[in-house]
């Protein structure tokens, strides 16, 4: 065979494999960055974290016809989905103007899903989602440590899974894909994802015997194999609740494919970068005679 | 495999648990009671946004304060719920519930003049309170034969009460609201002149409240019968006569408002106003008119008679509502995206091993594993759209883990013999622990926490990496041995 795909990750010396991934780590701290300079925010946030009404109505009006229709109420957006589905957000509004926009809502739209949120419900989640977040990133820090008691390759995982949301959200920022429940759960859900293949690399490198270049390409097939069968779960998803019209799965879906991608660039480019250099350096002889 | 290694096989500890597993989600599912009549879905519990209907979540409108002093804590209640022109309770020794909002800041110079500081303060109310609007709000809703309805109360890490969430199945979002949204200060009011209105008395001169009936009995006229208090009755007496309601029923209506908004509103009837002429009146019956409509009118009037006030303020914090007909597709859609899902594993888990031997196995496991995982779950959570996904994540999840199984012991291709193969399937194991652990650890907080919507999907989540390590990873690895050493 002329070109082995699972031999790449022995092409390029480490130091070229792990810039890229941190280059694009880079772009996505400015990114981000530029998102907090203009709106305040480090993530756009959806109506769940910054209050509002979500509407996802079947139908066949065109967007100009809804939006004529509801012409007098705070509507921010009008997304379309493939099969008559759409989703519709507002503004806050007060309680007598959400009820005439429930009353409107199920004249001319009877089979519609209605989602409020408060602003101040809102904040209570946005903290709680902080909370959330940071928990569980704290937690599998630990248990990535424990896990492997060597300071570096522990670092890397931890650092790749820290990269992946960032970058995951930067992406979000760029295609407008709000911050809501549906896409922290997927956030989270990327700690666990991302620690998956990390760990599968670092056992693999520095548990077992073997060639170096060998058990590197092993491990690529194995975690290529596996993400990509994650990545066609998720992208059938997708797929179906677009055409579907179910926002929260879908959001979720985005963002889990967005970030599973770029897992695939950070845990074989710049992890299985790190801990060839760390091998190859020597600086882990004490831990592989361990 | 001859007849001994299948013997063995279906011997193995690893594959019994499945076989149990499976058997008992199957039982759990259709017959633990028997749910023939339910389609598919047998006892499996469906979210509001699968199966129609709307939630309501009430914030409260009070505060939970923590306090220090050194004087009187007597004298502290008092002096603050006369300051803030408020009911106050102690709940623990050094905490009060305040039934008005006011901010810390607002709050601390009151304290601070009987001598006490305030060490924390969070929104909310005391459990026994939260109990009580529950209890309020289940009664309202049970009273309109609602099929199926939930009221939690959800508390925040500093165990204050903050939000209340109502739950109704089948019930549209305007209808929801008219139940729960109100709440009550009900004024009975009687008109002097033209729009003029004059107050009679307040809910609290309501001492009972009957159920919805015919009056007189054996019409279709409807009306609910009501009791109120002899200061009451009194001032309803004084009110119909000076303003004259007793001669002139029709320009003197009696008005009900809840919220300041009329609920009901009828002249004296010819009988009540020359008994009211001559004495006080207790036993009062609010007419709503003839037919069945004036019966669901006779309903509702009853609840905001009975039941029409919460101890406390609320505003509604959020809501919303999903229609029968988009939940039916909802439903649908969940389904397909299942089977589609598990479609598109199989077909790239084929392309990379092309071994039906191996692809069938994984599959297998896999949809025993959301059997598995419906069965547990349907015993304590509802499944929503959110937990639909995580449904299906954790099928991503688990073909991830049978593919580290496979790769670990398939080692160059080959089939080991059984104890080195013991061993990697062990090396395997440990991987996916480490995996599963951290996938555990990260969905924890959103599995402890009142974060609505996203309870289901992080319980799911973590029970199907559960059911995994413990059940099917274990058989698949004793299952894909028995196959590939044919």
């Amino acid at each position: 065979m002329a070109f082995d795909l699972y031999d790449l990750v022995n092409k390029y010396p480490s130091k070229q494999m792990m810039a890229v991934p941190l280059v694009i780590t880079l772009i996505g701290l400015m990114i981000i960055g530029a998102n907090f300079m203009f709106t305040g925010v480090p993530v756009n946030l959806g109506i769940d974290f910054a209050g509002g009404t979500a509407v996802t109505v079947m139908s066949d009006d065109t967007p100009e016809q809804m939006e004529a229709y509801f012409a007098s109420y705070p509507l921010i957006s009008i997304g379309e989905g493939l099969n008559r589905g759409n989703y519709l957000r507002f503004g806050p509004m007060s309680d007598e103007e959400f009820q005439s926009l429930s009353r409107a809502i199920s004249a001319r739209y009877p089979d519609a899903k209605i989602d409020q949120i408060g602003e101040s419900f809102g904040e209570t989640l946005q903290q709680q989602a902080l909370i959330a977040l940071l928990f569980s990133f704290i937690g599998m820090a630990i248990i990535v440590f424990i896990a492997f008691r060597t300071a570096i390759p522990s670092i890397a995982v931890v650092f790749a899974a820290f990269t992946d949301i960032l970058v995951t959200v930067a992406v979000m920022d760029v295609i407008g894909l709000p911050l809501s429940l549906g896409t922290t759960a997927a956030l989270l859900m990327l700690i666990g994802y991302s620690v998956d293949s990390d760990i599968l690399l670092t056992t693999r490198i520095l548990k077992r015997q073997g060639k170096l270049e060998e058990k590197l390409k092993n491990a690529f097939r194995t975690g290529f194999i596996m993400t990509t069968t994650t990545l066609s779960a998720v992208l059938a998803l997708l797929v179906v609740s677009w055409i579907g019209g179910i926002e929260i799965i879908m959001q979720i879906a985005a963002v889990l494919l967005i970030g599973l991608l770029i897992d695939l660039m950070n845990t074989w480019m710049f992890n299985a970068g790190l801990l060839k250099w760390y091998l190859q350096s020597g600086k882990a002889a004490k831990g592989v005679n361990r | 495999m001859t007849k001994d290694d299948s013997n063995s096989l279906m011997r193995d500890w690893r594959i019994l648990v499945l076989i149990a597993a499976l058997i008992f989600s199957a039982i759990s599912i259709y017959l633990l009671p028997p749910a023939f009549d339910k389609g598919i879905q047998g006892n499996v519990q469906l979210g509001l946004d699968l199966e129609g209907g709307s939630w309501i979540q009430l914030e409260y409108k009070a505060e939970l304060v923590t306090f220090e002093t050194t004087g009187s804590v007597d004298e502290l209640l008092l002096g603050i719920s006369d300051d803030l022109d408020t009911e106050v309770s102690l709940i623990e020794t050094n905490v009060v519930e305040i039934r008005k909002p006011f901010t810390r800041e607002e709050l601390e110079p009151v304290f601070a003049q009987y001598g006490a500081t305030i060490t924390s303060y969070e929104i909310g109310v005391g459990p026994e309170t939260a109990e009580t609007v529950k209890r309020i709000l289940e009664e309202k809703i049970n009273r309109l034969g609602t099929r199926d309805a939930k009221v939690n109360t959800l508390t925040t890490f500093g165990g204050a009460s903050r939000y209340i969430r109502i739950e109704l199945a089948g019930v549209d979002m305007i209808t929801a609201q008219e139940i729960v949204g109100q709440q009550g200060k009900f004024d009975i009011r009687i008109q002097t002149t033209g729009d003029e209105t004059e107050h009679v008395l307040y809910g609290d001169a309501i001492t009972s409240v009957g159920n919805p009936a015919q009056n007189p009995i054996g019409s279709s006229n409807w009306g609910v019968p009501f009791t109120i208090s002899d200061e009451g009755a009194q001032a309803l007496r004084e009110a119909a006569i000076r303003t004259g309601a007793t001669d002139r029923p029709m320009d003197h209506e009696l008005m009900m408002l809840l919220d300041d908004e009329i609920v009901y509103s009828a002249p004296l009837s010819s009988d009540l106003a020359t008994r009211l002429k001559g004495e006080e009146v207790r036993n009062l019956v609010a007419s709503t008119g003839v037919g069945e409509e004036a019966l669901n009118r006779a309903m509702i009037l009853e609840i905001h008679l009975r039941a029409g006030a919460l101890p406390v303020d609320v505003t509604i914090a959020g809501s919303g509502s999903v229609s029968a007909a988009l939940g039916e597709h909802f439903k649908t859609m969940s389904v397909i995206a299942g089977i589609i899902a598990l479609l598109t594993v199989g077909i790239v888990v084929y392309y990379r091993y092309r071994e039906p031997n191996i692809v069938i196995p994984m599959l297998l496991i896999n949809t025993s594993e959301i059997i598995i995982l419906l069965g547990i779950a349907r015993y304590f959570i509802q499944l929503d759209l959110a937990s639909i996904a995580g449904l299906i994540a954790v099928l991503g999840t688990s073909i991830d883990q049978l593919v580290v199984i496979t790769d670990e012991v398939l080692h160059e291709g080959k089939v080991p013999s059984p104890n080195v193969y013991l061993k990697r399937l062990a090396r395997a194991l440990g991987i996916i622990i480490v995996a599963a652990s951290t996938m555990i650890i990260a969905m924890l907080p959103l599995a402890i926490m009142d974060l609505s919507s996203l309870r289901g999907f992080a319980i799911i989540t973590i029970l199907g990496v559960l059911i995994g390590v413990v059940i099917t990873r274990p058989a698949y690895g004793k299952i894909i041995m028995g196959i590939l050493s044919r």
